[in-house]
Formats: C-alpha cells, sequence, structure tokens
C-alpha cells in the first residue's frame, strides 16, 4: 500500500511551496513553464498509477492525453458546447478509450504489454491525423479556456491559469492517493506482485487492471484538457508515440512508483529541457545519455536515489540508538 | 479499376517491396529478442545510420560500395552498442531495456544530425539498376524488384542457416532454452555477440537499401521503427516464420488498404495488431509454444 513517508510529506511541501513561489513571483514565461510542469505531472501521475503500482507499463498515456485534447477541443470549438461539459466530457470519454486498452491487453505482459499499448497509442494518432474533422496536420486553434468568471477569476491570465493548474494537480495526486488506498488499490499492488496468486484468490484480474487503467486515463484525459487550454491550439504531435516515451522518462527519471518522485522529475525535465534548449539545438542528445545513465545506475530515479539515501540512514540512527550508544556520537555519525 | 490485372500486379510488387523491406528489419530485431530477450527501439536508429553510412560512402565511391560497406559499417556500431550497453543490460527487466535504447535513440538521433546535418541527403540508385521493365503487363522500376529479390534471398539465406546448418541448431537451441544450450557446451554468450552484429549488419542493409526509395533523414529511422514492432509482434517474437510472415501481412495490408480503402488504411494495421493480441497475445508463430 502507498505510505507518504516524512520525506514524502517534506518533498511534497518544498515543491507546493516552490509552485507557489513561482506562480506569485514570475513573469509570463516563467508562469507558461510553471504550467508546462504542472500539466506534464499530471500525465505522469497518470502513468505511475499504472507503471508504478500495477507493473502496467504504458507506452499510449501520451495518447490517452491527446485524445483528452482532441476530444476537449471537438466539443468546445467544433460543437460549441461550455468548456465545463467538455471538460468532463473529455475526461469521461479518455477514461471510458482507456478503460476499453486496458481491458484488452490485460492478458498480455511484459514487452506485449508495452507493444500493444504502444499500438494503440499509435492507432489513435494516425486516426486524428487522418479524420478532417480533427484538421488533420494543421491542428485545431482557437481553443476557450474554462470561464470561472463567476468567482470573479480570469483563466486568460497566466498567473490565475497557472494556479488553477496547480489546484488541478493537487485534486490529481489526492485522488491517486485515494485510489491506491482503496482496495482496487491494494489488489492492483497484490497483481503486480503476484498475478496467479491473486487469481487463485477469486479476484477477477482483467477487471482490476482495466478498472485502474480507466481511472489512469481520466487523469490523463484531464491533463490533456488543461493542455489544449494551455497552448490553446492542438496538433496531432500531441499523440505521438515519443510523447508517450518521454512520459515514461520523466517517471523513470524522478522514480518509478514512489508518486512523489514523478512530480519531481516533471520538473527536472521541463526545466532542463527548456535550459538545454536555450544552449543547443541537439539537447536531446544530453537527455537520451541523462536516461541511459540513470537507468543504467539501477537507482529508483532521482527521488528514489534520495529515499535510499535517507532510509539508509536512518536505519544507521536505529542502529546506533538500539547498541546504546551515546546520542552525541549518533548526531555526529549522522 | 480493380477489375485490371496490371493494377492487381503493380500493387502486390509495392506490398512485397515493403515486406521484404520490412522483413530485413524485423528479422535482426526478432532473433535479437528472441535469443536474448532484448527489446532494442535502436534498431530503427541503426538502419538510419544504414543510410547515412551508404550516402556518405556512395558519394566518395558510387552506390555498390555503400552497398556492402554500410552494414559492416553499422555492425561496427552494433559491437560498440553491445560492449559498452547492452552486455550490461542483459538481464534487466524489459521496461529498462525499452528505456535505455529509447534514450539511445535520442542520442543517436542527435548524433545523425551532429554529423550529417538536418537536410534530407539523396542517394541514386546505381545505373545497373536504373530504368523500368516491363513485367506481367506493367512497367516496374528495376531498383524495387532488386529490393524483392534480395530480401527473398537474405530470407532463403537466413532460413538455410538457422534450419540446416551447426550454427543455427545453435541459435535455435539458444532461443528455445539458453541455459540447457549453455550447459551442453554451446558459447551462448558469443552466439548471442554473433546473432547481435547481424541483426545489427541486416539493419544497415534495409537502411542503405532503402535509401534510394525515401530521402535519407534523422527522422527515419523513428519513421519505422513502429512497422517494425507491429510486425515482430504480429509475427511471434523470436523466429524467422513470423518475421516474414508478419512482413507480408504488414505489406500487403498496408499496400492495399490504401488502394481500396484509404479512409480506413491507417487504423486497419493497428486493428488488425489489437485482434491478434486479444486472440493470440504471443503472436501467430512465436518461437516458444
Amino acid at each position: 500500500m502507498f505510505r507518504h513517508s516524512t520525506l514524502r510529506y517534506i518533498t511534497l511541501a518544498l515543491l507546493t511551496s516552490l509552485a507557489l513561489f513561482q506562480a506569485f513571483t514570475a513573469a509570463y514565461f516563467g508562469l507558461e513553464v510553471l504550467t508546462e510542469i504542472l500539466i506534464l505531472a499530471m500525465l505522469v501521475v497518470a502513468l505511475d498509477l499504472v507503471a508504478g503500482f500495477g507493473g502496467m507499463v504504458s507506452l499510449c498515456h501520451g495518447a490517452l492525453m491527446g485524445v483528452g485534447a482532441y476530444a476537449y477541443t471537438t466539443v468546445s470549438v467544433t460543437l460549441g458546447i461550455s468548456p465545463l461539459v467538455a471538460m468532463a466530457g473529455a475526461v469521461a470519454l479518455t477514461g471510458a478509450a482507456a478503460w476499453i486498452i486496458g481491458a484488452i491487453c490485460s492478458r498480455s505482459h511484459g514487452i506485449y504489454f508495452i507493444m500493444a499499448t504502444l499500438a494503440f497509442g499509435q492507432m489513435a494518432y494516425s486516426w486524428v491525423f487522418e479524420a478532417p474533422i480533427f484538421g488533420g496536420d494543421d491542428g485545431l486553434g482557437g481553443i476557450p479556456r474554462l470561464d470561472l468568471g463567476f468567482l470573479g477569476i480570469d483563466l486568460n491570465d497566466s498567473r490565475s491559469f497557472a494556479l488553477f493548474c496547480l489546484a488541478a494537480l493537487g485534486a490529481v495526486y489526492g485522488a491517486a492517493v485515494l485510489i491506491l488506498r482503496s482496495g482496487l488499490g491494494r489488489s492492483l499492488s497484490g497483481v503486480m506482485h503476484n498475478e496467479q496468486r491473486m487469481r487463485a484468490l477469486g479476484l477477477t484480474v482483467w477487471r482490476v487492471k482495466a478498472d485502474v487503467f480507466g481511472l489512469s486515463g481520466m487523469i490523463a484525459g484531464l491533463a490533456g484538457a488543461l493542455a489544449a487550454q494551455h497552448i490553446m491550439y492542438i496538433s496531432p504531435g500531441l499523440l505521438a508515440w515519443t510523447v508517450s516515451g518521454e512520459a515514461l522518462v520523466v517517471v523513470i527519471l524522478g522514480g518509478l512508483g514512489t508518486l512523489v518522485g514523478p512530480l519531481v522529475g516533471a520538473a527536472a525535465f521541463v526545466l532542463l529541457k527548456h535550459e538545454l534548449s536555450a544552449i543547443t539545438t541537439y539537447w536531446h542528445l544530453v537527455v537520451g545519455l541523462v536516461l541511459i545513465g540513470v537507468v543504467m545506475s539501477r537507482a529508483n530515479g532521482i527521488f528514489g536515489w534520495i529515499e535510499a539515501r535517507w532510509g539508509a540512514r536512518l536505519d544507521r540512527r536505529l542502529a546506533d540508538a538500539t547498541r546504546k550508544s551515546a546520542p552525541e556520537e549518533v548526531l555526529n555519525d549522522a | 479499376m480493380t477489375h485490371d490485372l496490371g493494377f492487381w500486379t503493380l500493387q502486390t510488387l509495392n506490398a512485397l517491396q515493403l515486406s521484404m523491406l520490412l522483413f530485413l528489419l524485423s528479422i535482426g530485431l526478432t532473433v535479437i529478442f528472441g535469443l536474448m530477450h532484448f527489446v532494442n527501439l535502436a534498431h530503427g536508429s541503426l538502419y538510419a545510420m544504414g543510410a547515412y553510412f551508404g550516402a556518405s560512402l556512395a558519394a566518395v565511391g558510387g552506390y555498390w560500395l555503400g552497398f556492402f560497406l554500410a552494414p559492416v559499417a553499422v555492425a561496427g556500431v552494433g559491437v560498440l552498442l553491445y560492449s559498452g550497453l547492452i552486455k550490461r543490460m542483459r538481464r534487466s527487466g524489459p521496461m529498462a531495456q525499452v528505456l535505455v535504447t529509447f534514450g539511445l535513440i535520442f542520442a543517436l538521433l542527435d548524433l545523425t544530425r551532429i554529423f550529417w546535418g538536418d537536410l534530407a541527403l539523396a542517394l541514386d540508385a546505381p545505373a545497373l539498376l536504373d530504368g523500368r521493365v516491363a513485367f506481367l503487363g506493367v512497367e516496374y522500376p528495376i531498383y524495387r524488384l532488386f529490393v524483392i529479390v534480395l530480401g527473398l534471398a537474405i530470407f532463403g539465406a537466413l532460413a538455410f542457416v538457422l534450419g540446416r546448418t551447426q550454427i543455427g541448431a545453435m541459435i535455435r537451441a539458444g532461443v528455445d532454452n539458453d541455459a540447457m544450450a549453455a550447459c551442453l557446451g554451446i558459447n551462448v554468450e558469443r552466439l548471442f555477440f554473433v546473432v547481435f552484429c547481424v541483426g545489427c549488419a541486416l539493419a544497415g542493409l534495409a537502411g542503405v537499401v532503402a535509401a534510394p526509395l525515401l530521402s535519407v533523414t534523422p527522422e527515419m529511422g523513428l519513421q519505422i521503427l513502429i512497422p517494425t514492432l507491429i510486425v515482430i509482434v504480429i509475427g511471434g517474437l523470436g523466429s524467422l516464420k513470423g518475421a516474414i510472415a508478419g512482413s507480408m501481412i504488414y505489406g500487403f495490408v498496408q499496400t492495399f488498404g490504401a488502394v481500396l480503402a484509404p479512409q480506413l488504411a491507417s487504423i486497419l494495421i493497428y486493428a488488425l495488431l489489437a485482434a491478434v493480441l486479444v486472440i493470440k497475445p504471443v503472436g501467430l508463430f512465436p518461437a516458444k509454444g
């Protein structure tokens, strides 16, 4: 079951205060970067939910986000229905699509699961690319943002929109924690560790996988609807498989199965990308090498590494304390 | 149009040509997977490197120099990758391998951009294979026929080596049960290395062969990767039969889909893949039952 250690609470508090500080002090460009981080963070929380806690390494989450973005745009721009309904529709539709994908892929494992999800992502990509109502390669523009005028908030202002995304991320994170602590989440981790045993215990394994995949898809759909509102323009590139690959990279960079780590990873990835692309056009080379280095070091990403160090320190303290050594010595040692 | 024999001949040849190109790529990938349980997403990047090496070598000494040396050069890159990365990643799970090779895609993509620039290169077909020939009532480019013949020849050679020679028997034993094969005195590690290099060389060969048909761009490796993966997943991992069957299915569905049902063409192959995964999650002809 997912638990918040002290370190996780500290990291969450730190990240939240950094985001709030950035939201209230940064200028236009800083706010755009912050919003980009927040939206990516939602996507990677969704991905960590299935990959880190269910062993379902999905290469279609970028495409699911794209489905959310296109659903939102189609309903709000093409059909002219209010953005609030459009957002709800986008989340529901993406969740349903993800549930079906999860149900179909639930029998596949390991590399076959990765390939199968990749295929579904590509299917959505080519469909969006070819279908005339989605504007093809040109994409769709003129996407409205949610109207929160009745609360006195104007989301067309970058600062308000960044704060709105921060609130949405908070809600998404809370929902992910609730899912993991529910019976469904516990069944999921059981399935990840020993699928046969869970089946023998009478669990309908494919339903658990499909349900969690669907919930994760809803989060990805929300991220997509917000991404469409953020850029106010969408193109099929949003659904390309490399976007899903990048999301997986962020999860790994941050720390798989820690839920907090991917948030750290999202911030690190977007900042690295912006800093590097300002220096060199070959920033992919650096990202690729960093990724290879992180995976080969066998640490569980940035946060996983910190957590391991922290845990080792706590163990050492505990060992020292039980040896009844002098308290000063413990402090010096630590 | 569909009642014309020429139409069917032309589309069949187009489908065969696409299938053979995919076969050259997928056979390396699938045998590497079957033998080593290693997922190499960077296989497409090796194909792009083959095209680039071919174009550069052809600019120096003509097409045939590129044709023969580009696979060797790509095999050289394969040796570097094997000793630097892949040997160490052998025992990791599929996710770590997917990620490391995904990182490799990024790195190799930018390396080709640094060395060869962003502009597309062109590689002309050799004079010997230039022009068209009348074939069953259609005029067909000789070069494309050459690709078909080359693919079939490689298929024949691999079928012979895998099915009739000692090294082929060793490879099949390794795919089947590598620990048992090692117990019987086969140097499985060396076998892996050889197979990996041959797979890389075939990817390079596919690249240099494809170069005159397409333009040589840094993204060509990414574009071919998904079709190659579809081929090996439909066909089943690890077997020659799966690779050729998957390539044929992909080539024919894609080509005939594009001319007979253009609205459906793009999702047809993915729908087929989904159907295969639902009915037979391990593909049509997996190496292991």
